[in-house]
């Protein structure tokens, strides 16, 4: 008993405060041949307290490019407020726009540039490489980072990767043809991904927010989802 | 990791037209380290009924030993089979008999009703909390992608084959995506007039 | 996604659910608590003010905050206005910790001064100042001193109307109903229904929806007040309206015994 108290006597006394909080929220990309898709949904989040219903977390970055990140939106808000001022140093210094390939890189190098108190976000770019190929990279919240076909990430991520594997990556199928699917396919994939998530994560709802990017430019789509 | 997840080991249930599945993988191991490819977590304790038991690996099998036990007490003395029903409810009181020191099991039962041949599929948490929903269970340490996979492949009604390859593409690719799940499978199809046991192959990383 | 609901340690000198287990004798690299380098800088609000509610009608908002400042539960404080106008764009609303509003608000006071000061008939906008807001308020929670607020910046910009919210983290977003504290679980529900039953509700529908969620909030926030300021802005200007007072509901003092209102 009187270690206990010692023990408390000795630890000041802390009010908590965390510089986080975890706003929720679900974005899934896929890369096509000759098109990439991104989508979120569109519920901002707090516990069980829904801040917004029609908060996209989609952010358009360039006429190739759009980041989608969930997590700590107050930092979510930061890093990409900081990546869109780089974006414009680089075009006033090269006088050209930034390639999803070469921003991909430097929103690494930005997340571990905050290695040791970090963006506490899952973030997702897609767009079109210099080839005109779809891409998308994922990072994690130290910049650790990889290019991949398809990924999801944030609340619902665990839900939906596996889900993605075996609808878009055709895993554990026989003889099924496994050419990449059409932009069209890939857009009903994410919706039935979309919809299974709103049914079992209570930080994944109200809507989906979906850019589609091909060489033709961004087009946007906006689906509902279950808001309870 | 939570003592949940300490062996590993996931389980997958489904409804379908006059049929029930229950599929589970093989993998027993500690933490990161597999141990067993042959580990048994589907048990059958009836003609028409198994129980699933995911969680940590003793208690597994000590609890299918009570269950046996309560289950050969009850049908000696009423004479009659049990029910999914009845022994869901028989589960759930023998665990809440342990609510402050549990068995670290999620129970999961499956079955065709012995009166009506109604499709059942229920589980319960470790202390006996039951839910018996009209579609499916999942329980173990891929439960997250079980969920994401079971909420968009299943649907109303499937077929004996339909419900073997829904449940088999459920649990196969929903362990891929968990590191302590995998090494092997398999789905089990209720049927009124016989059950199936097949074997799945998987990767075995 | 369900780790979060950790239960108490059932197992002995085991972990809790969905806790790591830690093998006995294997010394882990625990954050010492006693450690006295590094200084305590944040703190807890003192004096604090509790709802902020705002709504948007058709072709302006409104803001409204009562004006009691609470020092723990002890009602310490009758005149502590929490709606201000910031020009005739824009209107601020805030609560939590009332040192740091005046501290936030007079500094907005100051870019007002010097706004006007350059007499070049440009006005800070709402949506600059709520842009400003959450960089203020993000660089204060990353240097883990966090100006312990929640800011609400209503406003008209090229004639629509804008509401948004920042917390003391730099949480920003935007929406037709928004609030914090108690009227987020009472007056949003309410404001919500409301706005769905009459989308292109006119500014007195919503002064009026906006009263009847401060006399709720009297009547079932502990931590609230009777007086309360209510801010509305449309493109005829912005002005601070009150301060109004809520009656209560004092059949509730007599268990609603018919008669003895």
């Amino acid at each position: 008993m009187a270690l206990v108290t010692k023990q408390i006597l000795d630890t000041p006394i802390q009010h908590h405060f965390s510089p986080y909080s975890d706003n929720g929220g679900t974005t899934v990309a896929v890369a096509g041949p000759d098109y990439a898709i991104i989508a979120s949904d569109t519920r901002l989040s707090a516990g069980y307290s829904i801040y917004t219903r029609e908060q996209s977390k989609l952010f358009t970055l360039s006429e190739t490019t759009v980041l989608g990140s969930s997590g700590c939106w107050c930092d979510i808000l930061s890093l990409t407020r900081i990546i869109e001022a780089r974006m414009q140093m680089y075009l006033h210094e090269h006088n050209k726009v930034m390639s999803t390939t070469s921003l991909a890189k430097m929103i690494s190098i930005m997340m571990y540039g905050k290695r040791f108190f970090p963006y506490y976000t899952s973030t997702i770019i897609a767009g079109l490489d210099p080839e005109g190929k779809g891409c998308v990279y994922s990072y994690d919240p130290i910049g650790h980072t990889e290019r991949a076909n398809f990924r999801a990430g944030g609340s619902s991520g665990a839900l939906l990767q596996a889900l993605l594997d075996n609808q878009l990556g055709f895993k554990n199928q026989e003889n099924v043809d496994k050419t990449p699917v059409s932009l069209e396919k890939a857009i009903t994939v994410v919706k039935d991904a979309f919809t299974a998530a709103a049914e079992r994560d209570i930080y994944t709802g109200d809507g989906v927010h979906l850019c589609a990017i091909t060489k033709d430019g961004i087009k946007e789509f906006n689906f509902e989802l279950r808001k309870d | 990791m939570s003592i949940m997840t300490y062996n590993g080991g996931s389980i997958v249930a489904m409804t379908g037209k006059n049929c029930v599945a229950i599929a589970c993988d093989k993998r027993f191991g500690i933490q990161g380290t597999a141990l067993a490819d042959n580990f048994q977590r589907i048990f059958q304790v009836g003609p028409h009924m198994f129980v699933g038991l995911p969680g940590l690996g003793t208690d597994t099998q000590t609890v299918y030993q009570k269950i046996r036990f309560r289950q050969n007490l009850y049908e000696l003395k009423e004479n009659r089979k049990m029910s999914p029903k009845v022994l869901l409810s028989m589960i759930s009181n023998m665990l809440y008999e342990r609510r402050f020191g549990p068995y670290f099991v999620e129970p999961m039962v499956v079955g065709l009703d012995p009166e009506t041949a109604q499709p059942i599929v229920g589980n319960m948490d470790l202390i006996g909390c039951v839910n018996i929903p009209s579609d499916f269970v999942v329980g173990g340490p891929s439960s997250d992608q079980l969920y994401g996979m079971c909420e968009t492949l299943w649907e109303p009604n499937l077929e004996p084959d339909d419900l073997f390859e829904t449940i088999a593409q459920a649990l196969v690719n929903a362990c891929e995506r968990n590191a302590v799940s995998g090494w092997g499978a398999v789905v089990h199809i209720i049927e009124q007039d016989k059950v199936t046991v097949r074997h799945v192959k998987t990767r075995m990383d | 996604m369900f780790s979060d609901y950790s239960a108490p340690p059932m197992w002995q000198n085991g972990p809790a659910l969905g806790k790591y287990y830690d093998f006995p004798n294997v010394s882990t690299n625990k954050i010492s608590h006693n450690s006295t380098n590094g200084k305590q800088r944040y703190h807890t609000p003192l004096t604090t003010g509790t709802s902020v509610i705002g709504l948007v009608f058709n072709g302006g908002v409104i803001l409204a905050a009562d004006t009691a400042g609470y020092y723990g539960s002890m009602m310490r404080f009758n005149d502590c206005p929490r709606i201000f106008q910031v020009n005739k764009y824009t209107i601020l609303g805030a609560g939590n910790d009332y040192a740091d509003i005046q501290y936030l608000n007079d500094i907005i006071k100051q870019k007002i001064l010097d706004d006007d000061l350059h007499n070049d008939g440009i006005a800070l906008k709402p949506k600059s100042l709520h842009s400003w807001l959450t960089r203020v308020l993000y660089n204060r929670r990353s240097q883990f001193d966090p100006l312990w607020i929640n800011a609400f910046v209503a406003g008209m910009q090229n004639g629509e109307p804008f509401l948004g919210t920042v917390d003391k983290l730099g949480t920003a977003y935007e929406d037709k109903i928004l609030s914090f504290g108690f009227g987020t679980h009472i007056s949003v529900p309410y404001l919500r229904q409301e706005r769905e039953k009459n989308p292109n509700m006119t500014k007195e529908e919503a002064i009026a929806c906006i009263k009847t969620c401060m006399d709720m909030l009297y009547v079932r926030d502990a931590r609230s007040g009777a007086k309360y300021n209510i801010g509305v802005i449309s493109n005829e200007g912005s002005e601070v309206q009150g301060p109004f007072e809520s009656v209560g509901h004092w059949n509730i003092a007599t268990h609603g015994t018919p008669g003895q209102e």
